[in-house]
């Protein structure tokens, strides 16, 4: 196992940079990241439009989460990976298309994470904006969104590690991420498939599980901060 | 200043406010109490839409506020609104909630409405907590932060809904304390409550509303004393045994 890490653990941690494309690890967190961050803004306005009074795009949002529910990920996948240059008719980098099926994706999960957030809110909240003369744009952006997206925080991130898994799917359509290094490695080196797979589910579960650690973390900073309770430090 | 013509309110087919007409006086402060699920919560929130109602008619300022051209936002504005459960923003500072509506609808920076709202904050006595947030402080402050922000933009109206019946009773005493202040002020002042004291203390007129109608409209001598409605008679020998 050290060998391989010895021989192949920049090739793992960064690709064939700076002499390649960037790749490995580093690429698996830059796709993960970028993923999020892009389907962010689009999950806010699913969670809008689901949880909002206009009866259209009520049903509009609730159609695409319900489509993009029912399909693997692999399929949109695909979907990106050969129609997506067809229908615009230049080529995409296998990176973006995977970026792009991912943010698709987490737009509907991450939707309805944003969407529970809103509704948990107490109607309180909404009828004193209302009450002060607020309107659609302060009531939702100022009041109404700063609380819910506080509070799925835990949600927010746990999706984070949902995405650094998924990202390994890109491995079939060449992206040169993690899994795509290591099936590499194991092309080089075929005698030992399971150091390098037992390599590989190390290095998801170290990030995913630190991930959740923390989501733990934020869960109870979180309940603290609205009930009141001064947060305590852990004391090691 | 807030006049009522035949107001009807339906929650499908529960007649939840039945047939009301009554004025209110500029300036005055009116009590409004009975029985639970008399509609008089219901009634108070219709004034700045909060409840729509199927018929009727209601004026603010000789204004029907249902009509096209009143815009819904500018109405409630210029009525200050206090709920039960204080509904302060939570994720805001007791100085930042006092000063949203001049920085949301008067487009004031932070800086120029900092001033307006810490001399808020001072009135209702708590300066001192303005950059608490509404998770640490008490209820009977919370209610009084909610007076502030209520008042901040001015109204000439201000209606407060239960405003003591969520607080624990060695708090009521300062809300009520802070109302006294108010009655009187100039402001129109129409506030639901169970403290019948209070409501003899400082009330113009009291109404005394029961399944949805406007039984007894009277000024406090005449609501207390023995030519009052049998119904309220009933309900305030009700309450004294209670207590």
């Amino acid at each position: 196992m050290l060998e391989i890490l010895q021989e192949y653990g920049v090739l793992l941690l960064i690709g064939e940079y700076p002499h390649g494309k960037l790749g490995g690890l580093a690429m698996t967190l830059i796709i993960s990241f970028v993923s999020l961050i892009a389907t962010f803004p689009c999950a806010v306005l699913i969670a809008l439009a689901r949880t909002g009074k206009n009866k259209p795009l009520k049903r509009l949002a609730s159609g695409f989460v319900h489509c993009v529910r029912a399909i693997p990920l692999l399929m949109l996948i695909f979907w990106a990976y050969f129609a997506l240059p067809v229908v615009i008719g230049i080529p995409i980098d296998a990176t973006y298309t995977l970026i792009i099926a991912i943010v698709i994706y987490q737009t509907a999960y991450l939707g309805e994470i944003i969407a529970s957030g809103l509704e948990g809110l107490p109607e309180g909240q909404t009828e004193a904006a209302e009450a002060l003369g607020l309107g659609y744009i302060p009531t939702t952006f100022r009041i109404l969104l700063p609380q819910a997206l506080f509070n799925v925080i835990p949600g927010i991130v746990n999706q984070l590690t949902t995405i650094i898994k998924e990202s390994s799917l890109g491995s079939i359509i060449a992206v040169p991420e993690l899994s795509y290094a290591m099936l590499q490695v194991n092309s080089n080196e075929v005698t030992k498939p399971l150091q390098i797979f037992g390599i590989l589910a190390a290095t998801y579960f170290v990030l995913c599980f630190a991930l959740s650690q923390a989501t733990g973390v934020l869960e109870r900073r979180i309940s603290n901060r609205r009930t009141g309770r001064v947060v305590v430090e852990a004391v090691a | 200043m807030i006049e009522f013509h035949s107001v009807s309110k339906r929650y499908g087919a529960l007649q939840v406010i039945h047939d009301i007409s009554a004025t209110v006086e500029k300036g005055t402060t009116i009590m409004l109490c009975g029985p639970s699920g008399s509609g008089k919560s219901t009634l108070v929130r219709t004034v700045n839409r909060l409840e729509p109602i199927q018929s009727g008619r209601i004026t603010v300022a000789g204004r029907d506020i249902h009509a096209k051209s009143v815009d819904v936002n500018m109405l409630r504005s210029g009525i200050g609104f206090v709920f039960q459960q204080f509904n302060l923003f939570p994720h805001l500072t007791v100085v930042d909630n006092v000063m949203l509506p001049l920085r949301r609808l008067r487009g004031q920076s932070r800086r120029q409405a900092l001033p307006t709202a810490m001399l808020m904050l001072e009135r209702v006595g708590l300066a001192d907590r303005a950059q608490s947030l509404p998770a640490d402080i008490s209820g009977g402050q919370a209610q009084r932060v909610a007076i502030a922000r209520s008042l901040i933009l001015k109204p000439e109206i201000l209606i407060l809904d239960e405003p003591t019946s969520a607080l624990d009773p060695e708090m009521v005493g300062e809300v009520l304390k802070l109302l006294r202040e108010l009655s009187g002020g100039g402001i129109t002042l129409m506030c639901v409550t169970h403290e019948m004291g209070f409501a003899r203390e400082v009330a113009d007129r009291i109404w005394f509303l029961k399944s949805g109608r406007l039984t007894f409209d009277a000024s406090p001598d005449l609501f207390f004393s023995q030519e009052a409605h049998p119904d309220v008679r009933g309900f305030l020998s009700s309450i004294h045994r209670n207590h």
